[in-house]
């Protein structure tokens, strides 16, 4: 397990200096000069020279990427071109808003893991069928058309829930008091839905599948209850995949989180992105991208322990 | 109870009635032993015709299917009728001797008539999907933005496809220091969330919807170069490419001839699923406003437009985009899932 | 007078696929006594698993269906007992081996704990006595370390080690009756002697009977007692093994027999197989399954199944060819001679 850890620590570090690297190459390649933005209007050459050397921007590639990491490990990721305010400061404040509606999706997707055996344990029957499809349906919904649907039917429509905007929180994360909650029902439904059909899917084809394995067949050649096969050997088999799968999904949840926000007006790092797009404020996009990507590496990892844990042979093999 | 035909069963309860091929055995005639040919059983299959039948039992695949003949026979008879499709459109002004469309009514025609109050007027016997905010066919447009959709998911689909198709035989036949480079890099592109990534190379490259093709072009490249290098891994160590390598056969001609063929099979249900994806991403940028640009028509793009004319009652211009967006992306799921179905080997009838 | 453990009498299993019906199992019928080891041997396909598993009610439904047969353990039918008493027998009666150890087991469970498992079901036990009794069957069946290895995963067990885990598991209730389905058939060759050397002793242990399947007529001259050979779901011959070997009367008999490699046979001799495919399941003739590739077919044989026809003390066979041109016909083929082993 020790070695397993220590390998997946190594792969992470790497991983995000690559990541790092692309992101910094970006900023780099967005056209343009920076030392003349910076330099303001009707700087004359020789001002936009002291710009570029004060910035270091004349300095070669690898010694800006070198400093770019530096300032990173500060916690410097830049200020915003557009509102002036350091992009770091932006990101915490925008960060619990999106974690809030992450949480909120992915508790609602773990209810796919039911749904999926559930599924599975009634094939060929009308529910399995009708589930099953339902989900390939919502599945592949863009997260946006849903929320717009939504928005519309309970908020305007109904006028059950409303239409965006968040609540006052308990430490930035959870929702206090009802009228608070509200706002997150809307868009953790859409989120979340999508999601539970993805992971139903897959958990019934988890399902499936092991329930055709030989060591199945052997757990009922002892004599064990239905029950028992199917739960005591069954399922810890079968959901093992779909927790890798879960993890690589929290990427595009994280997307969909983002997404999410436009539609419902939710000030988190998606709609600080989305704002920044218009401004075509690269520094707080490329912020942006590097902290959800750095939460979502993080987070595979503790997949990933998670992974180790519940599976012998990922855990003992060397 | 899986349906079996009782008769069929009749039918092939009666030997030798199925597809049967001839066959040398021993046969005693007059105390020596001569070969015979005889009728025996049925062939198996070939890969394909396989395929075929299991896919044929599943019918949301199907409908998928059909979805996405549909969606390729519109998509290229836009194509082909919308000329100068390359250049993005400066200008938004409408230009009335455009060529042809297969759509009812101009979708750039803009007709304030057709909308009073400003919100365009709901579907009609004239316009059955309605007209939006500057009275253009809803139709129209939803037609229109067919051709887009099919050109990303083709061609994003096939340079991610090119390049995947490269460097996954490469780092799975050679293996040792290429293969982890690779796969170092591919494990970089994957810690990315996906439309965050696409995100950042459209702020760099800028909008427009060939910068579209390019940003999920190149992003894609890793999952298909993923799954080749699995196959080729699983495939390497089987003994038909012992027997090529015995006869002297190059590497790169060992890769390309005899292995690569044989694993297709995945290699073209992420492609299905692929292109759906490809779709929904288009859409989603579009949405963002990074994406396709007026006058070009994206699906995406007319959800995100109607959404200011909500709250004042415009659901069809919402509606009609959305559904065909939905079914579209459905489609290629859908048949994507029945493909893998379909080609596993595992799956037991 | 031994005492009959089994009496299987016109076992037929069918599968109903979208591609046919397939006739799996077609009116095979045997006993089994104490302390008898009867070997079904026969090409893959042929019905032997099937037949097995039909005894244990652990063909799939659906698609499949036990159609016809009496399978009677004892004073009861396995076929017509309700589902908990089939479990109650499942295990703790009639044991099963299965072929494949590695996907046999549960990956991500502890071998002790799969072993115990069966002992807390069927027997009163406690946890720990039932874990204790686990340490206790690995030790018996050979593997070193058993305290150390019942913590294990099957993971962490060689093929053959494995295969012994999965005969303790078998064990574990002093079945009655031990199904070995072609239990040495992924081992490599050395442990094959082995494992089949613990089946042997388990089996004087507990006095019990043992079904061996295999297609490995090797293994079936190590340790069974009678033989019934099977094919295209039917049984085509069934005697002691001395007959079998030395006496046998079914075509398909020969043809197993003369495909053996001898090892008095001269480099140059090539190997002799039975010159065609297994049969289509779904296609089968209304006669003998092994007409097509028979080298003595005749007219009736393609529709009318032959009748039991009795040759020697208790050893029958199905076939058209007149008893008394077999004889004439056996030492007639290429590279049988009168001592086959």
């Amino acid at each position: 397990m020790i070695s397993y850890i220590i390998r997946r620590l190594f792969q992470l570090v790497l991983v995000l200096f690559g990541v790092t690297l692309i992101t910094f190459s970006m900023l780099k390649l967005v056209p343009g000069d920076p030392a003349v933005a910076l330099a303001g209007k009707g700087a004359t050459p020789s001002r936009v020279a002291f710009v570029r050397h004060e910035y270091g921007l004349d300095r070669p590639f690898y010694v800006q990427y070198y400093r770019y990491v530096e300032r990173l490990f500060h916690g410097d990721l830049g200020t915003s071109m557009y509102t002036g305010r350091p992009v770091s400061q932006m990101i915490v404040q925008a960060a619990p808003v999106t974690i809030q509606l992450a949480i909120a999706a992915v508790l609602i997707e773990l209810l796919g893991i039911p749904l999926g055996v559930y599924s599975a344990l009634r094939q060929y029957t009308v529910w399995d069928t009708t589930l099953t499809t339902l989900a390939l349906l919502i599945w592949g919904i863009p997260v946006f058309v849903l929320g717009y649907f939504a928005l519309y039917v309970f908020g305007l429509k109904l006028n059950l829930l409303p239409i965006g905007g968040v609540g006052p929180m308990i430490l930035g994360v959870v929702p206090d008091g009802w009228q608070s909650f509200k706002t997150l029902i809307l868009p953790a439904f859409t989120l979340g839905i999508i999601e539970v059909a993805y992971i139903s899917y897959m958990q019934r084809a988890s399902m499936l599948e092991v329930s055709r394995s030989d060591f199945i067949r052997t757990a009922r050649a002892k004599g064990l209850s239905e029950r028992r096969v199917i739960w005591g050997h069954g399922f810890k088999n079968a959901v093992i995949p779909v927790m890798t799968v879960a993890g690589i999904d929290l990427g595009a949840l994280i997307g969909g989180a983002i997404i999410t926000e436009t539609v419902f007006n939710r000030p988190g790092i998606g709609l600080m992105i989305y704002e920044a797009i218009n401004q075509r404020d690269i520094a707080v996009i490329a912020g942006g991208v590097l902290f959800a990507t750095f939460f979502f590496v993080f987070a595979n990892l503790l997949v990933d322990l998670g992974y180790a844990w519940v599976d012998p042979r990922v855990r003992l093999e060397d | 109870m899986p349906d079996w035909d009782e008769e069929k069963q009749a039918e092939r309860d009666v030997y030798g009635t199925e597809v049967t091929q001839v066959e040398t055995v021993d046969a005693r005639r007059g105390g020596e032993f001569v070969d015979e040919e005889i009728e025996t059983s049925a062939k198996p299959l070939g890969l394909w015709a396989d395929t075929w039948r299991r896919l044929r039992r599943n019918k949301l695949a199907l409908v998928g299917l059909g979805i996405i003949i549909a969606f390729m026979i519109v998509g290229s008879v836009e194509t082909v009728f919308y000329q100068a499709h390359w250049h993005v459109r400066v200008s938004a002004s409408t230009r009335p001797e455009d060529p042809g469309y297969l759509a009812p009514y101009d979708p750039n025609q803009v007709d304030y008539g057709l909308t009073p109050q400003g919100i365009g007027s709901p579907p009609s016997w004239k316009h059955p999907f309605g007209t939006d905010f500057l009275g253009r066919d809803v139709l129209s447009r939803t037609l229109i933005a067919t051709r887009i959709a099919m050109l990303v998911g083709i061609i994003a689909v096939a340079i991610a496809l090119t390049m995947g198709l490269l460097l996954g035989p490469i780092s799975g036949y050679y293996g040792g220091a290429i293969d982890s480079v690779i796969m170092r890099i591919a494990d970089i592109f994957f810690a990315f969330p996906y439309i965050l990534f696409v995100l950042l190379i459209m702020s760099v490259l800028g909008q427009g919807f060939q910068n579209v093709f390019i940003a999920i072009g190149v992003l894609g490249w890793a999952t298909f170069a993923r799954i080749v290098r699995g196959q080729i891994l699983s495939v390497k160590t089987m003994e038909y490419v012992e027997a090529a390598r015995a006869q002297g056969a190059s590497d790169l001609r060992i890769i390309f001839r005899h292995v690569l063929p044989n694993s297709m099979a995945p290699v073209y249900v992420a492609v299905a699923m692929a292109i759906g994806g490809a779709i929904a991403t288009e859409a989603a940028l579009s949405y963002l406003g990074i994406g396709v640009q007026p006058p070009n028509s994206s699906w995406g793009l007319m959800i995100s437009d109607s959404v200011q004319y909500l709250a004042a009652g415009n659901w069809w211009w919402l509606l009609f985009p959305s559904l065909a967006l939905i079914a579209t992306v459905f489609g290629f799921i859908s048949f994507g899932n029945g493909l893998r179905d379909a080609t596993d080997p595992k799956l037991k009838e | 007078m031994a005492e009959r453990l089994l009496d299987v009498k016109d076992l037929s299993t069918q599968f109903f696929t979208h591609a046919g019906i397939v006739k799996a199992v077609n009116g095979v019928s045997f006993t089994l006594d104490r302390n008898e080891t009867i070997g079904i041997v026969g090409e893959s396909g042929s019905g032997k698993t099937v037949a097995a598993l039909s005894l244990m009610r652990l063909i799939p439904d659906p698609p499949g269906k036990v159609v016809e047969g009496s399978l009677m353990l004892g004073e009861r039918n396995l076929r017509t007992i309700s589902d908990d008493e089939m479990r109650a027998v499942r295990g703790n009666d009639i044991a099963m081996i299965f072929q494949d150890p590695m996907t046999s087991l549960n990956p991500v469970m502890k071998i002790g704990k799969q072993i115990a498992e069966a002992i807390t079901l069927h027997q009163d036990k406690s946890k720990r006595e039932a874990w204790k009794m686990a340490i206790d069957l690995l030790a018996r069946v050979g593997i070193p370390d058993a305290p150390k290895r019942v913590d294990q995963y099957p993971f962490e067990f060689s093929g053959g080690m494995r295969q012994r885990a999965m005969i303790a598991m078998a064990i574990s209730c002093n079945p009655d009756i031990l199904i070995a389905d072609e239990p040495t058939t992924a081992l490599d060759v050395t442990i094959q002697a082995q494992i089949i050397d613990v089946v042997r002793e388990m089996q004087a242990q507990f006095s019990s009977g043992v079904i061996l399947i295999t297609h490995d007529l090797g293994v079936i001259a190590e340790i069974a007692d009678k033989v019934m050979v099977m094919y295209g779901g039917r049984t085509v011959e069934y005697g002691p093994v001395d007959e079998i070997f030395y006496n046998a009367h079914h075509p398909y008999t020969w043809g197993l027999l003369a495909s053996l490699p001898r090892l008095d046979a001269s480099e140059k001799e090539r190997l002799t197989p039975i010159k065609g495919q297994p049969p289509n399941l779904i296609t089968l003739p209304d006669g003998c399954p092994f007409t097509v590739r028979c080298p003595y077919r005749r007219p009736e044989c393609r529709d009318d199944w032959p009748e039991l026809e009795i040759v020697g003390a208790a050893h029958g066979v199905h076939c058209w060819v007149p008893v008394e041109e077999r004889q004439g016909l056996r030492v007639q083929l290429p590279h049988f001679k009168e001592s086959v082993i």
